[in-house]
Parts: structure tokens; C-alpha cells; sequence
């Protein structure tokens, strides 16, 4: 899949996010989130694996949480990318 | 449901609810937001360019999550708009619930605090790493409108006291120069200057976010407070990250915000370990050399007495087509 479009999901609500998604070169992503010495690795383990699943090779990927569980990041980013693949 | 608030009753009541949260209601702003329930505006929010303003919630409504829906609608309409950071003004009590949504402090005094949302610092900083000398090195940070004898005068007496110079341009494009313009007159005015590094400034210094009484140049009260939290943020992130203990500045004879912005550096930069060094400011003819009397000569059209206030490298491009084109955009100079 491909980010071929600026594009942002999710909220800013607490145990949400928001997942901001831009085309690029390179694949970069970074991680802001109020548990993130607590839960950081295991945000950023989720985030891979949604983009590796999604054959997402390149992009800015943004995120900031606010402590979302596994499946909330999960449909947040897949949102993203879905609308960032759209024509 | 966060909406756009429109209609005349939509804004007597956001006037209404932001009077009654101790702000008041301040246009310039691209948006305005506003959540109703049961017909009666319950928050309200703005974003003028990258700042967030005049958010509000009603006591009743209080402890929910409409503070977090109407950052979101603003955040995320700024965001397809071409934005990727965004700031805050609040008081320091409210600093934790605005971290609380993501945002990083970026300086705060006694009264005022100053947020961004989207790490814009992290990522402007991050560009210039390969940048980065040892040190010590020393900062100037000025706009350049255009590139004087004085600012010369001011980069080179600087440049020999130091490791490194980083020379700041201001970015913002509120100025008669365009910045690639002044960047340009900069580049060309120093070539000469081994050790000196030209940067932008991004909204990190004397920026429409960190500093607006600047490009205003009129005694707003307010301005005092901003100027602190401008120069606090220079002392806390972009100087350490340059590894900066100098900040050097012309004297200021002529404009009284940037005579107090000089003043509030003495204040404060010293206490962060910065040592600021003030220069005489140049004078040509029995006055001080100034970007505005350059300005002034350009309205006028008086191109002869240009020489004695610019070095030769801004000259040339005063008196270029293409400079022209900005200083006399009928031509009729030429």
C-alpha cells in the first residue's frame, strides 16, 4: 500500500490517537504519546506491524497517543492508510 | 459535533463564552470551532496560522472531552492545510492538561507558558544537526530588511570572538524583503566570513508564534510576556543545541520594542548561562545605521545616499532588476 496523499485519523480524546500520514521518500515514524516510557516499544512493535502487513515502504507516519490499546491504534492507522491509498 | 461557527448568534456566543473564561476574543483566526449542546455553545476553540486561541469550555460542561474534540477539529483542518505544528499561549496552570494532549512545553515564566503540538522544535533542530560545532560558539538573530553596513559591522566584530556564528534570519515573511530575498542579501554580505553558519529562524525566534509585537512595532502590554517566553526558549532549546553561550545585539537608539526586547535579553539570557554582548550601533552621517532608513531612503526613491548604509553586495542587489522590482514596483526609478 501506498500513502500517496496528505491525510490524518483518530482524535484526540483520551485512550484514542491521532495517526498523520504524508507521502515521502523514506519511511519514517514517530511515536509521541503521554505512556510512552511505559508503552512505547509496544506502540511502536503495533505500528510496524500494521505498516509491514500493509506493505507501507515509505511515508511520514506521525502518531500521538493517548494511552489507545493495541486494536484502537490498529484501525486508527489502517483508517489512515486506506484513506492516504484512495485516488 | 464540532462545527464551524458562522452566523452572527454563533459569534455573540463564543464572545460570550470566551469573556466569561477570562480571555477575550481576539480575531485574526483562520477558524473558529465551537461545540453546541441543546442549542447553547458548550467550548470553543481558533487557530490563527500555527496558534491555537480562545479556547474555551463552559463550567458545566467541564471535565469531559469537548476541549480534546475542539483541538482535534483544529489540529486536523491545520493539518490538510499545510501545517504540521501547532502552539498554545496558556497560563501555567493549564500546562498540564495541554500536556496531557500531546503538547510539549516549550518555555514558560511566571505568568505564561508557551505548548507546541507535533514536535516542530524536535524535527527543525533535527535538520540542522550536521551543523553543530563543538563550540563555544555565538548567535545573531536578526531580520535583515534589508542587510546593512550595521549588521555587517555587527556579524563580523561577533564572528571574531567566536569558535562559530550562527547567523539566525528571521523567517517570517512579514517584512518589505522577501526571506529568500534577505537570506540572500545575507549570504552574499558574509561570504567573506569563514566562520560563520546562516540559519532560519523557523517560529522559534522573534516569529509571528514567539514574538508578534515585533513586525507590529507598537507598546503592546502583551508583548513583554511573549518576548520573555521568546528568549527563554532560545536560552532552553536552541542554544544549548548549538552549543551557544554568546548572543550578540546592535544597540537599539530608534525602536522602543526592540529596545525592551534587548533589555529582556540582558534579564534574562545571563541567568541560562548566555552572555550577551551589546555593540554600539554604526553611524553614517551622524546617524545611527538602521534597516528602516534604508527603507526610508527606498520609498523616497533616493538611491545616491545608499552606499554610505550598505555594504556593496546589498547594494547590487538593491539596484538589480530584480530588487528593484521590490522596493519600486512601478519601475520608475529605473
Amino acid at each position: 500500500m501506498k500513502i500517496a496523499r496528505k491525510v490524518q485519523a483518530g482524535t484526540m480524546q483520551s485512550s484514542d490517537l491521532m495517526v498523520f500520514l504524508e507521502p515521502a521518500e523514506t519511511l519514517t515514524v514517530t511515536i509521541d504519546s503521554t505512556v510512552l516510557k511505559q508503552f512505547g516499544e509496544l506502540i511502536r512493535a503495533k505500528v510496524d506491524e500494521v505498516l509491514r502487513r500493509h506493505h507501507v515502504e515509505s511515508g511520514e507516519v506521525r502518531i500521538t497517543d493517548r494511552g489507545a490499546l493495541d486494536y484502537a491504534i490498529e484501525a486508527r492507522l489502517e483508517t489512515a492508510l486506506f484513506r492516504a491509498a484512495e485516488e | 459535533m464540532v462545527t464551524s461557527l458562522l452566523s452572527t448568534d454563533d459569534l455573540r456566543q463564543a464572545c460570550d463564552l470566551i469573556d466569561a473564561s477570562g480571555l477575550s476574543f481576539e480575531p485574526p483566526f483562520d477558524d473558529l470551532v465551537g461545540i453546541f449542546q441543546a442549542g447553547r455553545l458548550q467550548a470553543v476553540g481558533a487557530r490563527d496560522g500555527r496558534v491555537l486561541k480562545m479556547l474555551a469550555v463552559a463550567p458545566e460542561a467541564q471535565g469531559g472531552s469537548l476541549l480534546d474534540d475542539i483541538v482535534t477539529v483544529l489540529v486536523g483542518r491545520g493539518y490538510q492545510e499545510g501545517l504540521d505544528s501547532f502552539f498554545i499561549f496558556t497560563s501555567p496552570s493549564q500546562v498540564a492538561s495541554f500536556q496531557a494532549l500531546n503538547f510539549h512545553l516549550l518555555a514558560a515564566s511566571s505568568k505564561s507558558a508557551l505548548l507546541e503540538y507535533g514536535d516542530g522544535l524536535g524535527r527543525y533542530l533535527n535538520r540542522h544537526r550536521q551543523l553543530v560545532t563543538p563550540g563555544p560558539n555565538g548567535a545573531i538573530v536578526a531580520n535583515c530588511n534589508p542587510f546593512t553596513r550595521g549588521h555587517r559591522y555587527l556579524v563580523e566584530e561577533a564572528a571574531a570572538q567566536v569558535e562559530r556564528l550562527y547567523l539566525f534570519v528571521v523567517r517570517e515573511e512579514r517584512s518589505l524583503f522577501s526571506f529568500d530575498y534577505r537570506h540572500r542579501m545575507v549570504r552574499e554580505g558574509t561570504a567573506d566570513l569563514p566562520n560563520v553558519t546562516l540559519l532560519d529562524t523557523s517560529s522559534y525566534a522573534v516569529s509571528s508564534v514567539t514574538f508578534p509585537t515585533y513586525f507590529l512595532k507598537t507598546g503592546d502590554p502583551g508583548g513583554a510576556l511573549q518576548m520573555e517566553l521568546d528568549l527563554l526558549l532560545f536560552a532552553k532549546h536552541i542554544a544549548p543545541f548549538f552549543h551557544i553561550t554568546r548572543r550578540f545585539v546592535g544597540s537599539e537608539p530608534l525602536s522602543a520594542t526592540t529596545a525592551s526586547y534587548n533589555a529582556a535579553m540582558h534579564r534574562i539570557l545571563p541567568e541560562h548561562g548566555i552572555e550577551v554582548t551589546e555593540l554600539e550601533r554604526m553611524d553614517a552621517g551622524n546617524a545611527p545605521i538602521s534597516a528602516t532608513r534604508v527603507r526610508a531612503l527606498l520609498a523616497e526613491g533616493d538611491s545616491r545616499q545608499l552606499a554610505s548604509l550598505v555594504p556593496e553586495t546589498t547594494l547590487s542587489f538593491l539596484l538589480s532588476r530584480e530588487g528593484r522590482r521590490v522596493w519600486d514596483p512601478k519601475g520608475e526609478a529605473a
